[in-house]
């Protein structure tokens, strides 16, 4: 009888310590990596982020640790790496951290291998011109043959965005000039200001202050529902090809979490993104909130990754 | 305006935020000092800390920084020849000279008279042209940015005193510019399969080696203290005062430096350390008796350093108009505001005007407030140079090379600036200008890029760059700079021959 309640007090025990290590416990630290240095985008919806997610994991200790380099791939390459415990995370962009691998390089990382906790924003691009412009509507870009468009460099969301778009529209035969380099969005729309190209791409949270100060006018927009008046969606305007084009960033572990530390994170994800006092916060920081859990993430990153794999070929450097 | 004014005035009357500017002021000092932290340091680790605050709070903790990192800078630019941040490179030329021959007060005293003025002048500026702040920026497109790094690049070799060295160096800047990632042509440049590189040489760790790190190796070389002036000779340490005063008889350096640093920091993307460059080369070329630059002119310390105070407030403006960063410190301080709910752009410069009221006065405020530390703290800062190179090198270059590593984390920054620390001694011994080669750097990325915009904008028509206004106007100054020497050395001719 001893030896009975010995035994199962043992097992017991070690069912016990398994738990502690497959759990997050609330004296463990969770670091969540942001690919970039402090104070872009990346940086500020995981710092809002962290506290509410300390909270729903039990005062889990959440610190935000902010690893750049090599166009984030530094930070990206180490989440992936890391031991699957549950204490390691990462914020990633879709389709910022696909394209590499899309484009041919090697890579550190497969998106569609790592664990999703859920997904935070999600915004969709809005084709914008000058104010000015004697461009209207899709149909008047269609039809200009000399067309400049500024955008930001090799590799990035929004050129990658603009030419998935000029593909879709017929506007790739007109073989368009890539004004590509500038050093942000935000650039690429003032020099669509200044008057350097005729038409440009950003997410739905760059260009809101520029359309609303008037500077540029919209033609379109991505998603399924137009966030402006008199906008239409590509749908609309009959490319719904174009539909499913946008940014989002979402929070992940390394590939490998075992299923009861990820319930545990996706579930704490949840509880923050459906607490009133987190949203309201987000959105005075300015994040586009789009929440999702984990396993329609996973789903949708790797329904993205076809989307964009789909255009490879136009993916191709412009200059 | 004038509302917001009294409302941005009571709301900085407060204790609280007085104390949040002053300790603004001291970190910013602090980092300042040390060899490659900087502003933009001080804001990176203290971004997370100002989460809880109120806006206006945090906006004036920024401020503090801002406006006392780059005095901060000089100190140590003047008194080890190894500039705490970039934009004091410059001041190296005369401020160090003039530590040699025992005279560091007279130096830190007129660095910190003329950032004060120039960040006034600064401040005053922006508040003058921010109403026009938009059609400016939009002033300036991709020929303009090419233009700009020219006359950057030109002006850095004409103001040197053996041109093919300048030349030379300048080229091995603009071959450092190259390597990297190259986001338009896609490619990835000389960087010899190391990840590291991926990200290109960055400005900072090459900056420590060839400043802090070679200085060190010189000294090491040479042996006892930086000073060559008898310690009991020199006595009672003078010097602030005067320095104060030598700024007063040169209002002119001031103005000239002040109005540089304004105009160069509108431009976004060059930033401090061009501002308070062309400011020295502009004062050197236009004195009449240049002979003592660069062996202790005071002249060569006032000019540089009311120019990289004034840049702030110039730096502002694309920062706040449109969100475009003028810097590393300004893309933090962009970040602190978007944290804070407060998207730059035109619509901001309305919408909180009192704020930015409150950022503006702040930097005021802390120029005036560090330069005031720096007066007092200036007799124990100039012990430093009595120190004996066998308790100095270690300290600097320890602290040298950590602050490699705070920057990011990495440890390629720290070879990085090793590698500079050996290019830069070999530099000092060669006679090779340090500086040249740190701003072909800071400039050649942004000239090729700037020049393959503008050329996919022109259709590969050249002249285009005589169409674009702002470029022509720029053109027209760089050939003004280059032909006036040559004007002047023609008629010295001309009048010796008649004699």
């Amino acid at each position: 009888m001893k030896i009975k309640t010995a035994l199962l007090s043992a097992v017991a025990g070690i069912a016990l310590m398994s738990g502690a290590q497959a759990d997050v416990d609330p004296s463990d630290t969770v670091s969540i990596v942001v690919p970039y240095g402090p104070g872009g985008g990346f940086d500020r919806a995981v710092r809002g982020f962290a506290p509410y997610f300390s909270e729903a994991l039990g005062g889990a200790n959440v610190i935000t640790e902010n690893i750049p380099g090599a166009g984030g791939q530094r930070g990206s390459t180490e989440v992936s790496r890391s031991e699957p415990d549950g204490l390691t995370l990462g914020i990633f962009n879709l389709p910022g951290f696909a394209l590499p691998a899309i484009l041919g390089e090697e890579v550190g990382y497969d998106l569609r291998e790592l664990s999703w906790i859920g997904r935070l924003e999600s915004d969709d691009y809005v084709l914008i011109v000058a104010a000015d412009s004697e461009i209207q509507t899709l149909d008047d870009l269609i039809a200009i043959d000399d067309l400049i468009i500024t955008s930001t460099g090799y590799g990035s969301t929004v050129l990658a965005a603009l030419q998935i778009t000029a593909s879709e529209l017929g506007l790739a035969e007109n073989d368009p000039i890539y004004l590509s380099g500038y050093g942000g969005t935000t650039d690429a729309i003032v020099g669509l200001i200044r008057g350097d190209g005729q038409v440009s791409m950003a997410p739905v949270s760059s260009v809101t202050p520029y359309l609303e100060s008037g500077d540029v006018r919209a033609l379109a927009m991505s998603g399924n529902q137009s966030l402006f008046e008199g906008v239409p969606t590509f749908a609309e305007a009959g490319y719904p090809g174009l539909t499913p084009l946008n940014l989002q960033r979402s929070i992940a572990g390394p590939p490998g979490i075992d299923d009861a530390t990820l319930t545990q994170l996706r579930s704490a994800f949840m509880d923050v993104v459906q607490n009133e006092e987190y949203l309201e916060y987000a959105k005075s920081i300015g994040m586009n909130m789009s929440p999702m859990n984990g396993a329609d993430t996973a789903a949708d990153i790797s329904s993205s990754f076809e989307f964009y794999e789909r255009f490879s070929t136009s993916l191709e450097n412009p200059n | 305006m004038l509302d917001s004014l009294v409302t941005a005035t009571l709301y900085l009357a407060d204790g609280v935020t007085l104390m949040y500017l002053m300790l603004g002021v001291l970190v910013g000092l602090l980092f300042g000092i040390i060899p490659g932290l900087g502003g933009a340091t001080a804001i990176a680790l203290l971004l997370p800390l100002t989460f809880g605050m109120e806006p206006e709070q945090a906006i004036t903790l920024m401020g503090g920084i801002m406006g006392s990192s780059a005095i901060g800078g000089s100190v140590t630019a003047i008194l080890l020849n190894a500039p705490g941040t970039a934009p004091n490179a410059a001041t190296c030329f005369d401020g160090y000279p003039l530590t040699r021959q025992g005279k560091a007060g007279l130096a830190i005293g007129a660095a910190a008279t003329a950032s004060s003025l120039g960040g006034i002048v600064g401040v005053i500026v922006l508040v003058a042209i921010l109403p026009m702040a938009k059609s400016l920026v939009l002033l300036f497109g991709p020929p303009a940015f090419f233009m700009l790094a020219v006359l950057g690049l030109v002006s850095l070799t004409i103001s040197n005193n053996n041109m093919l060295r300048g030349l030379i160096a300048a080229a091995l800047g603009l071959f450092i510019g190259f390597v990297g990632y190259d986001d338009m042509g896609g490619t990835l440049r000389f960087t010899a399969g190391i990840d590291y590189l991926w990200d290109g040489i960055k400005l900072v760790p090459a900056l420590i080696g060839l400043f802090a790190i070679a200085e060190m190796i010189r000294l090491m070389v040479e042996g006892g203290a930086i000073s060559k002036v008898d310690r009991n000779e020199l006595g009672e340490v003078k010097g602030v005062g005067a320095g104060f005063k030598a700024v007063f008889k040169h209002p002119r350096t001031v103005l000239s430096g002040s109005f540089i640093g304004t105009l160069v920091g509108i431009v976004p993307g060059v930033g401090g350390t061009v501002a308070s460059f062309l400011s020295y080369s502009f004062t050197v070329q236009s004195s009449r008796d240049s002979s003592q630059f660069g062996k202790g002119d005071i002249r060569g310390v006032i000019a540089p350093e009311a120019a990289n105070n004034a840049k702030d407030g110039g730096s502002l403006i694309p920062t706040l108009a449109f969100g475009i960063p003028g810097s590393a410190e300004m893309a933090l301080f962009l970040g602190v505001l978007v944290l804070h709910g407060m998207q730059p752009g035109p619509l901001l410069l309305i919408e909180r005007e009192w704020s930015l009221l409150v950022l503006i006065i702040a930097l005021l405020l802390a120029t005036i407030a560090s330069a005031c530390v720096i007066a007092v703290a200036t007799k124990y800062l100039i012990k430093i140079t009595f120190v004996d190179s066998s308790i100095l090198i270690p300290t600097v270059l320890s602290v040298a090379l950590v602050g490699a590593y705070a920057l990011e984390g990495s440890l390629g920054d720290v070879i990085m600036a090793a590698v500079f620390g050996v290019i830069g001694y070999v530099m000092i011994r060669l006679d090779y200008p340090r500086i040249t080669l740190v701003i072909a750097i800071v400039l050649g990325g942004m000239m090729e890029r700037n020049f393959i915009q503008s050329m996919l904008m022109f259709r590969s028509d050249w002249t285009g760059f005589f169409r674009d206004t702002t470029s022509l106007v720029i053109f027209t100054i760089i050939v003004m700079a280059l032909a006036l020497p040559v004007l002047g050395r023609i008629r010295r001719r001309v009048r010796n021959a008649n004699v």
